[in-house]
């Protein structure tokens, strides 16, 4: 009988988090102490042990410390900033395909944002990258302290859907701000955001004649595993969690569950 | 390698086998057919089980934060149709789940051949109950006298069995034609072109569906589960795409009508696994309209007219 040895990639494994940044009312980031070892795009399992576990995206870029931001939604959310140790497990899933492109627009509606964060500090200014990123309001916007590191790294276009007394900059949704982005024609497009901020978006860069095949949208669904076994993620015939979460355009679009 | 055997050569062969590994079969316990531990093989009913197998390999109620040291374990009477769920479920969970993958490689499946039709499986419509992937698959094809394919894997079981006869193996072939002639046909053959989407089945079950979950449960090809933390335990626990919080987030949930779960369930097992793995994920056993409680038949689905919506 053969005998095979196997991980158990259920278990995760036990990290301290060295730093906790309150970035709004309900949303934080917290690094931990291992390298990130990770691509933009991919995500965590996150979990606090006799609560649960939660997909999180990778914030940081490959060469930086292991980061999340998170907002504080549910049962395991609610836990995680209080822990001096968490559980995690992956990476999983795949990443931006940024290697392929020299002038790529991403686009980040809200808690979207983590994984263009994780881009923009992975690409370091070498290529031309354009950031379309909206919030509901001014204090909803997570990382503000590094807008003006931002701003040196990328064409950055900040956009709330409604201001208050202290905004001066844009207002109105991403989508609004698709048509000031120069020779949109060649370039690649990275979104991520609530299903309607994308399903606008994609319209309105197909208007602008963006290939379908060079627009990637990242998908969100129900997890339990992330790693194609426990079958709770799929949209059509793929799993979210293996075979995204980064999907071409012109390979979902005709799957009727995309936008959910 | 194909074997021919006696009643009592099959007795002995259980023998031989359950000094390497622990010896489970269908019993009959008043009526109901369970899988137990047994001691001999005189305790083996051959009858359908009135569950799937599904357990010797996806748990219940187990912590995912221990891989248990692996039991051999041999499993008598299980029927082709029950068998066929794990080499289809083997393609998309088989060397990723760790706990299925190593209870896998450790247990034995001994498969029952049909000879006759039962009353309401379709096993034709997916080649018919000679499995073409198993482990040792026994054809009781006439009193007293069994032909038996084995893989080279558990040949050293079979050391001075004599092996079957082309005479003997085509007389099994002979029956086994019979048998899909004889069954009532259902034609499953394209249908993830057929199917569609609008279709107004979904719409017709989501009135009658009770939501309990039963049709996955009974599904030997359903792998789906659910992980729960209880105390310093992740427990998993069979899950179902029928229940609203299969697919609920913080976010909202992308299948909120029961008709949606209806039909995800139907075009996962005909179109979304075809599609992906190559195969459809449903063996023809009927377990899931057996078990349901208002009579969803998936047989409808699959003769259904979607031509003519
Ligand atoms: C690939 C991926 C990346 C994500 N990245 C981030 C991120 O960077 N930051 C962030 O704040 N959120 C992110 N989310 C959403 C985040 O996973 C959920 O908000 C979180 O799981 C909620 O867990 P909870 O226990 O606090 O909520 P509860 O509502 O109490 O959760 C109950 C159950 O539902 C599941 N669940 C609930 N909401 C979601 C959801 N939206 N997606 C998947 N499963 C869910 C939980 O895992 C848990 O099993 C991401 C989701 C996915 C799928
Ligand atoms: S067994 Fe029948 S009633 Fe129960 S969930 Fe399945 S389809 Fe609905
Ligand atoms: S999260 Fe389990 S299959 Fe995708």
């Amino acid at each position: 009988m053969i005998t095979i040895t196997i991980a158990n990639n259920f278990k995760p494994r036990e990290e301290n988090i060295i730093e906790k940044t309150r970035e709004t009312n309900d949303v934080y980031t917290i690094e931990l102490a291992s390298d990130s070892n990770s691509l933009p795009g991919q995500f965590y399992e996150l979990s606090v042990l006799g609560i649960g576990e939660a997909p999180i995206s990778v914030a940081s870029s490959s060469t930086e410390r292991l980061k999340f931001t998170v907002r504080n939604i549910g049962h395991v959310t609610s836990k995680i900033f209080e822990q001096d140790r968490i559980g995690v497990r992956g990476p999983y899933g795949n990443h931006w395909p940024f290697e392929k492109y020299d002038r790529i627009l991403a686009i980040a509606g809200g808690i979207g944002v983590p994984p263009i964060r994780s881009l923009i500090h992975e690409l370091k200014g070498k290529k031309e990258l354009w950031v379309i990123y909206g919030a509901r309001t001014p204090s909803d916007l997570v990382y503000k302290y590094e807008f003006d590191q931002w701003k040196n790294l990328s064409n950055l276009i900040l956009t709330v859907d409604r201001g208050d007394e202290n905004w001066n900059g844009k207002v109105g949704l991403v989508t609004k701000f698709i048509s000031e982005i120069p020779n949109l024609k060649n370039m690649a497009a990275f979104l991520i955001g609530p299903p309607i901020m994308m399903e606008n978006s994609v319209k309105e860069l197909l208007k602008y004649e963006v290939s379908p095949e060079n627009i990637y949208l990242s998908l969100e669904r129900r997890m339990e595993c992330g790693f194609g076994v426990c079958g709770h993620c799929n949209v059509g015939h793929f799993y979210v969690c293996e075979d995204g979460p980064i999907f071409k355009y012109s390979e979902v679009r005709d799957l009727p569950e995309v936008f959910l | 390698m194909i074997y021919s055997l006696n009643g009592h050569e099959i007795a002995e062969l259980f023998e031989r086998i359950k000094k390497d590994f622990e010896t489970y079969g269908t019993i009959d316990v008043q009526g109901d057919v369970i899988f137990s531990k047994i001691e001999k093989y005189h305790e083996l009913k051959i009858a359908r089980s009135d569950k799937p197998p599904k357990e010797f390999l996806i748990g219940r109620n187990e912590n995912v934060l221990t891989l248990p040291e692996p039991s051999k374990k041999a499993v008598f009477g299980v029927m082709s149709c029950d068998l066929k769920g794990f080499y289809i479920m083997d393609r998309q969970i088989y060397g990723k789940d760790p706990f299925y993958t190593i209870k896998r490689e450790n247990t034995i499946f001994v498969n029952y051949v049909c000879t006759e039709p039962c009353k309401t499986g379709f096993c034709s419509a997916f080649g018919g109950p000679l499995m073409d992937d198993y482990q040792i698959q026994v054809v009781n094809y006439e009193k007293d006298k069994y032909v038996v394919y084995v893989n080279d894997k558990y040949d050293s079981y079979f050391k001075g069995f004599k092996q079957a006869s082309n005479d003997e193996i085509s007389k099994v072939e002979n029956l086994m034609k019979r048998f899909n002639e004889k069954q009532e046909k259902h034609n499953v053959e394209g249908i993830e072109n057929r199917i569609k989407w609008n279709s107004k089945l979904w719409d017709k079950y989501a009135k009658i569906c009770i939501q309990c979950g039963a049709c996955n449960y009974s599904c030997p090809t359903c792998y789906c589960f659910d992980l729960n933390d209880v105390g310093d335990e992740r427990i998993r626990e069979w899950d179902s795409c029928i229940l609203a919080g299969f697919t609920r987030t913080s976010a909202g949930n992308p299948r909120e009508n029961l008709s949606s779960r209806l039909r995800q369930r139907f075009y996962h097992k005909f179109v979304y696994y075809k599609k992906s793995r190559g195969v459809y994920l449903c063996t023809g056993c009927n377990r899931c309209t057996d078990d349901c409680p208002v009579d969803i038949e998936i047989k409808e689905v699959i003769d259904h007219d979607y031509d003519s919506e």
